[in-house]
């Protein structure tokens, strides 16, 4: 047990240290911050709730910065890209809090946001698996066919509609191999934005799909950009939080030392999967943190009557980070598997890279 | 040794030496008490400092008195009257607000005295329960740890990153860019 005088409480360290991994190997790989995973880990852990809001965006800030260097070595980042939606989103995340606030005032509770939390990250693991598998048995139709296959595969043509907006400033992104309106960047930057604020969260598992689907990055590209937006909403939300009070810095110290050995993994186990490997996890992680906040929102509807749901929905949340590691993992270890010639599982080899 | 494994190694324990730097900075600015002096910096509210830790275990049944004091530094079970904006004693770490004073459900006042019956409630963040304290409350930071805060963590997670692939490289794992739009697309 580690006594931290700021937060005012005794927690232990090595837990801290496992959620920063575990968080670090899932961010890494499907560019989220993963706060939606860590506030409610570090309220376990005895964090009072404004203080497990701060470690976590803070903490998420530093990781960011460790995984983003890796992506840039894999050459996962349009700088391009990601500096234009920059202002974007900030304009988004400043909005989305001032909205929340707003609807506070209004008196529209925690119950709504909450309700609205779970309707978007449905629709968002609908529409993303329906389109992974399409993808995934298109991938495994065209091996069987004998074609060689890229490192991405995509079963939409969303992208090619925004594509053709011609709304001055076009911006060409070398690395993501896209010409589009800057217009069509900023909007999504502030939808995404927005989102992220009125939640409060960093916005990841909004943004990754909108760059994929709407701006037409590949999945690793996408990923990669994502991480570097949340070092500057991160690294906003960090401030704010800082200047409320609510960091402590020696957890976020304990948690960043996990976070970069599992940030490292995480983005080199990118390397070794095709995008739809990626989506399919991003679209896991939705639907658990989805069944997570559904259990949350049930404790919140019931008037607290009922303990079970929320102490079930903790429990899920935790299990929800070592499942999704564990399938990266194994993700990771079926690649070199199938790259050493050895046998895997039927829907491995359309997922992973050989060479 | 190739040339690259040696650039590699080179980069590896630069960026060790400075993380290792920075984390050390940080444990001293934390230990030291410059760290905690800026979060308790000055009161957000009118009421009385205290040091939350000293009656943490009051209940109801047996509640804990503080002696209100005019002190620059709190000893023990003390409470120090203040207004919105002072610079908080040394050792406050909260503030009991006036109006839950004059509400008298978990602080009463009794003379010269504060009577502490309930130092802490159960409250729900984003539907998770926690228990909340007079730690931190109606106290207002220094802006500038916040800025700190982040040059400080960004710097770290600079450091880190660069290290993890100097470490990489110095092992001989030359990380390859992906070729994204080699093959079918």
């Amino acid at each position: 047990m580690f006594d931290f005088a700021i937060a005012g409480i005794q927690s232990p360290v090595f837990l801290l240290v496992l959620t920063g991994l575990t968080v670090g190997i899932v961010g890494g790989f499907i560019g989220v911050g993963g706060g939606y995973m860590v506030t409610p880990a570090l309220i376990v852990f005895g964090f009072p709730g404004y203080m497990a809001s701060g470690i976590d965006v803070t903490h998420i800030a530093g990781k960011s910065v460790v995984a983003t260097i890796r992506h840039r070595q894999l050459g996962n980042i349009d700088w391009t890209l990601g500096l234009a939606m920059v202002g974007g989103t900030m304009m988004g995340v400043e909005w989305g809090v001032r909205l929340l606030n707003m609807t506070k005032k209004a008196g529209v509770s925690g119950i709504a946001l909450l309700s609205a939390t779970v309707v978007i990250m449905l629709s968002l693991f609908i529409y993303t698996q329906i389109e992974t598998r399409k993808a995934h048995k298109q991938i495994e139709e065209r091996e069987k066919s004998g074609a060689h296959l890229g490192r991405e595969h995509k079963a939409t043509r969303l992208p090619e509609y925004f594509q053709k907006i011609p709304l001055f400033p076009i911006v060409r992104c070398h690395v993501a191999r896209i010409v589009i309106s800057m217009w069509v960047i900023v909007v999504v930057g502030i939808c995404t934005g927005l989102l992220a604020g009125f939640f409060g969260v960093g916005g990841g598992f909004i943004r990754v799909p909108a760059l994929v689907y709407i701006i037409g990055a590949t999945t690793h590209i996408a990923v990669g950009t994502d991480l570097l937006e949340i070092v500057v909403s991160g690294g906003y939300g960090a401030l704010r939080q800082s200047m409320s009070g609510n960091v402590d810095m020696m957890a976020v110290l304990f948690m960043i030392s996990g976070a970069m050995i599992g940030a490292q993994f995480g983005a080199l186990a990118t390397s070794f999967v095709r995008g739809p490997a990626i989506r399919y996890i991003l679209s896991y992680s939705l639907i658990l943190a989805t069944v997570g906040a559904f259990m949350r929102l049930g404790y919140l509807m019931t008037g607290g009557q009922y303990e079970i749901l929320s102490f079930a929905a903790v429990v899920f949340t935790l299990g929800e980070m070592i499942f999704l590691c564990l399938f990266i993992m194994s993700l990771v270890i079926f690649a070199a598997r199938h790259k050493a010639g050895k046998p895997v599982p039927n829907w491995i080899p359309s997922l992973v890279v050989k060479d | 040794m190739d040339d690259y494994r040696r650039r590699e190694t080179i980069k590896f324990i630069v960026w060790t030496v400075l993380s290792l730097a920075l984390v050390f900075y940080i444990c001293y600015e934390y230990y030291s008490g410059e760290m905690i002096s800026w979060y308790y910096y000055e009161t957000s509210t009118t009421g009385y400092a205290v040091d939350v830790n000293t009656f943490k275990d009051a209940t109801k049944d047996k509640p804990m008195k503080l002696e209100i004091v005019q002190a620059a530094e709190i000893k023990g079970l003390q409470a120090v009257p203040v207004k919105k904006g002072d610079r908080l004693p040394k050792n406050a770490n909260g503030v009991i607000s006036k109006k839950d004073v004059e509400e008298g459900k978990r602080v009463a006042l009794e003379g010269n005295t504060l009577k502490v019956m309930v130092p802490s409630q159960i409250k729900e963040a984003k539907g998770f329960k926690y228990r909340d304290t007079y730690k931190h409350k109606g106290v207002q930071t220094n802006p500038w740890s916040g800025v700190w805060n982040v040059a400080v963590i960004l710097a770290l997670g600079f450091c880190l990153g660069t290290m993890a692939e100097g470490f990489t490289g110095m092992l001989g794992m030359k990380v390859k860019k992906i070729k994204h739009y080699e093959g079918g697309h």
